[in-house]
């Protein structure tokens, strides 16, 4: 884009490009002041967590005093609260991530080994969630009352379903009685099945909801009107022209699921015994293990981030009008 | 076992922190000759942090690393020590030296050959503050120093006698393991352990997966009196973590994995009465699942007002009640199962209401409010009992249901870990529960020895009940400077009748290990800290 500007009007930038370097600029600025934020936030709630650091993670120990010592002198945890957060701050800014407390091994180890898992766990339930959102929208933005209603009932129900429960469920049918899905611990796409869908579930019912009251107001637009006008079928007029309009409030709901995902799919982790970030943060918070709990907040906020600018980049590709200002 | 939760910090943290392994507490009776061959798949609820004992206090640890460790003696059934690694030892007269001789041709599992040396490599480790053990070390704390007096032959100094010593090298924390291993950053062994054990790990333990382990071939050195002699049965086992209860048991009952453990109490009743399918159980040595009165302040300091609280409730009622007899009511201080149980206390251990209330009277607790509660100068008789793990709740009801029948409120605090730990320290609460599976009677001192009252000095430490009684810690301390086991255990039944007759603790029930499998999974027994004896275990073809 950029270069093709300049290409054309080799005297000066074209005021486009120099539009875009510059929100390119703001973003980035943007990102990394969302991530110094997001550490320094995590680091000072865990110390206003009650309990003292040192306590919480000899908890489980019968510890000697010249262990407890030890601890105490190799993570630093008897400097003030500044110091440890300068250096934190210090050591971060050079790319290392520390070392668990309880783990005994680097954060960024640590998250390495439990990441693809959860990766492929966010990946699957997005792709599941486009699809099953634009079926479900496409089908159930009917003009008939009752089958709205029948839709949005459904919608209901799913959302208050507790998701552990419906993973139990789910396991209890398609593993435990019908054997096709293993139950615990497989890691290739089979096992991937049940949690995906389960951790779907929620996002289907409220992204279905969203996009087909998006489509309904969308087909009262004029230009609907005149698309029938000229003859076409009630399902290229939905899939061409009304679903794109339909799909903006969608495509940033979606980036905010996805942030989500990364530390929040820890209950379908468990239930289906899955390696995980989410588990990870769990124990992490439970012992006070602050920079592996920083680490996997700053996975999540990166994640963030950059699911964000691609949301805004589709918006920019739905809408012609996002590219005025 | 309590089902794994928040209790994180301090209840299922203490739950079995001294334990050994090595004897079998109970068999199942296998069928036919065993055969070879064979991978078991098990899945368990909990994980180590750090698959390396020498550093991790869990019983996670223990549990994996067993399989791949031996130890330089066994503790078996009655607490029996029994020759392992060391093939006989002599302890000094002033019970400040042991010299141990060691078994030869044994070999660890990375080739190097296990001597005297090996032996003073791992305590030397052990102690070592930078090993960050947290654990073991206080296991061993009379330990001083180790001296190679041969290949074969190790002495090992204490500063100060101490009759636990043998018991607590019997324990998976103290096996040892190969000296190239041990040099460098202790990390590395939080993923691989190399051992002399019946089994080996090349992969190790992978952090919320599991751990897969294959025979050791070579394997002749098991303890003395082993079922199995040579090495293992089963050609592999592979452990997963599966954390949810309800997924472990839907695995094994649909033939997805041969064996679970940490069976909940509901599905515990439902596998034993489903064919194909049993459930092995035995009782945890060591103190049962109980109700610890804070003794150093409010209500409970007085011995009057505990003693009510233990006899005018229905302990044995309220076990049945919500665990449906898969766990036995608790008759003493220690379970049953656990060496140096003194039976002759259990009649104390019974449903008195009329001897609580004239109690309650006698404390001047005589008068009732409008609600039916005790009351002393206008205050009413409250005890707040402090928990952070959501597994005690059914519990905690009927318990609180019972105290109110004798005029004593509960109010029960469900905290979050941190707050937990910032209240125990201070000791402002009355009542906490927990368990403490242990393999001996040492473990008393654990859990009311002065010296381990938690405060913000010292830390987290396990007397809950902050008890200090004088002619208890006096039977401690002879029990420790025992010349002999029988004049330990004497020491010990001492202490539980001192204990008993301050009603220093309210036991609730004894608490079970349980595996449950299929009946393919033959000659199914339990080591000493409950762990299965993977050893000697195999499977029907």
């Amino acid at each position: 884009m950029t270069s093709l500007a300049i290409k054309s009007e080799p005297r000066r930038v074209s005021p486009a490009a120099v539009r875009v370097l510059r929100v390119v600029a703001v973003r980035l600025l943007g990102a990394v002041g969302v991530l110094v934020g997001a550490a320094t936030a995590t680091f000072f709630l865990i110390q206003a967590m009650p309990g003292s650091t040192t306590d919480v993670l000899l908890a489980r120990t019968q510890a000697s005093p010249a262990v407890r010592a030890q601890v105490i002198a190799e993570y630093r945890l008897d400097d003030s609260l500044f110091t440890q957060f300068f250096a934190y701050l210090g050591k971060l800014a050079t790319g290392d991530f520390g070392t668990s407390f309880v783990l005994r091994r680097p954060v960024w180890d640590a998250i390495g080994t439990q990441l693809p898992r959860t990766l492929e766990l966010v990946a699957a339930t997005l792709v599941l969630t486009v699809v099953a959102s634009v079926v479900l929208a496409v089908i159930g933005a009917g003009r008939r009352r009752w089958a709205r209603s029948l839709f949005s009932g459904v919608e209901g129900l799913i959302v208050a379903v507790p998701p552990f429960w419906l993973g139990l469920v789910l396991l209890g049918v398609f593993s435990f009685s019908l054997h096709w899905f293993p139950a615990i611990g497989s890691s290739d796409f089979s096992g991937l099945v049940l949690p995906a869908i389960a951790l779907a579930a929620h996002p289907v019912a409220v992204v279905t909801r969203v996009l087909r009251e998006g489509l309904l107001r969308t087909l009262d637009e004029p230009f609907v009107l005149a698309a029938r006008a000229r003859g076409i079928s009630e399902v290229a007029l939905r899939a061409r022209h009304v679903l794109r309009h339909a799909a903006l409030p969608v495509t940033s709901l979606l980036g905010w699921i996805t942030g989500s995902l990364i530390g929040g799919a820890v209950i379908i982790e468990i239930v289906f015994s899955r390696q995980g970030v989410g588990r990870l943060l769990l124990s992490a918070v439970q012992n006070k293990d602050m920079p592996l709990v920083i680490g996997v907040v700053l996975l999540a906020a990166t994640v963030f981030v950059v699911v964000n600018a691609l949301v805004d980049a589709a918006a920019w590709l739905l809408d012609p009008r996002t590219r005025e200002h | 076992m309590r089902s794994r939760s928040t209790k994180a910090i301090v209840g299922t943290l203490l739950l079995g922190t001294v334990a050994s392994c090595g004897g079998t507490t109970e068999a199942a009776g296998p069928s036919g000759a065993p055969v070879r061959g064979g991978t078991l798949r098990v899945a368990v609820a909990d994980e180590p942090e750090c698959l390396d004992p020498q550093q991790s206090p869990t019983a996670a640890s223990r549990f994996l690393a067993r399989p791949l460790v031996d130890s330089l003696v066994n503790q078996g059934g009655g607490g029996r020590i029994a020759p392992w690694l060391a093939t006989e030892w002599r302890v000094s007269t002033d019970r400040l030296a042991y010299t141990f001789t060691l078994r030869k041709n044994v070999k660890f599992a990375d080739g190097a050959v296990f001597d005297a040396a090996a032996v003073k490599a791992n305590l030397d480790r052990v102690v070592n503050p930078a090993t960050k053990s947290l654990l073991a070390a206080s296991l061993i704390s009379a330990y001083d120093k180790s001296t190679v007096v041969d290949e074969h032959t190790v002495e090992i100094r204490l500063k100060h006698p101490d009759s636990t010593f043998l018991s607590a090298l019997a324990t998976p924390n103290l096996g040892i393991q190969s000296p190239a291993t041990l040099t460098g950053d202790p990390a590395a062994r939080c993923a691989t352990v190399i051992g002399t054990g019946p089994f080996r790990s090349a992969e190790g333990f992978a952090s919320q997966k599991g751990i897969s382990y294959t025979r050791n071939p070579d394997y002749a050195w098991p303890p003395e009196g082993a079922e199995n002699d040579g090495a293992a049965w089963l050609d592999a086992i592979e452990i997963q973590i599966a954390p949810d209860a309800g997924a472990r048991y839907g695995a094994l009952t649909s033939g997805q994995v041969d064996a679970i453990a940490n069976v909940s109490p509901t599905n515990a009743r439902e596998l034993g009465s489903t064919n194909g399918f049993v459930l092995h159980s035995t009782p945890y040595p060591g103190i049962p699942f109980s109700y610890w009165p804070n003794t150093a302040s409010g209500p409970f300091a007085d011995r009057k007002v505990r003693t009510a609280f233990r006899l005018g409730i229905d302990w044995p009622r309220i076990t049945e009640n919500v665990y449906f007899g898969v766990y036995g009511p608790a008759k003493g201080v220690l379970t049953p199962t656990t060496p140096g149980y003194d039976a002759s206390l259990e009649s104390q251990y019974r449903f008195d209401v009329a001897e609580a209330n004239r109690l309650l009277d006698g404390a001047g607790y005589a008068t009732k409010d409008s609600q039916g509660y005790r009351t002393k100068d206008g205050k009413r008789l409250t005890v707040r009992h402090m928990w952070s793990d959501a597994g005690v709740t059914d519990l905690a009801t009927q318990v609180q249901a019972g105290a109110k029948e004798i005029g004593i409120e509960t109010v029960e605090e469900n905290l979050d870990g941190g707050t937990f730990v910032d209240r125990l320290l201070k000791g402002d609460y009355d009542l906490i529960d927990t368990n403490f599976a242990a393999p001996g009677p040492q473990v008393l001192q654990v859990l009311l020895g002065a010296e381990n009252i938690p405060t913000p000095e010292r830390g987290i430490a396990n007397n809950m009940a902050r008890y200090t009684a004088p002619a208890v810690q006096a039977d401690f301390a002879r029990a420790l400077e025992a010349a002999d086991q029988e004049s330990q255990f004497k020491a010990y039944a001492d202490a539980q009748r001192k204990i008993t007759d301050d009603a220093a603790v309210f036991p609730i029930y004894d608490d079970r290990t349980t595996f449950g499998a299929t009946s393919r999974v033959n000659s199914v027994a339990f080591l000493a800290d409950g762990a299965p004896d993977f050893h000697q275990i195999w499977l029907s073809q």
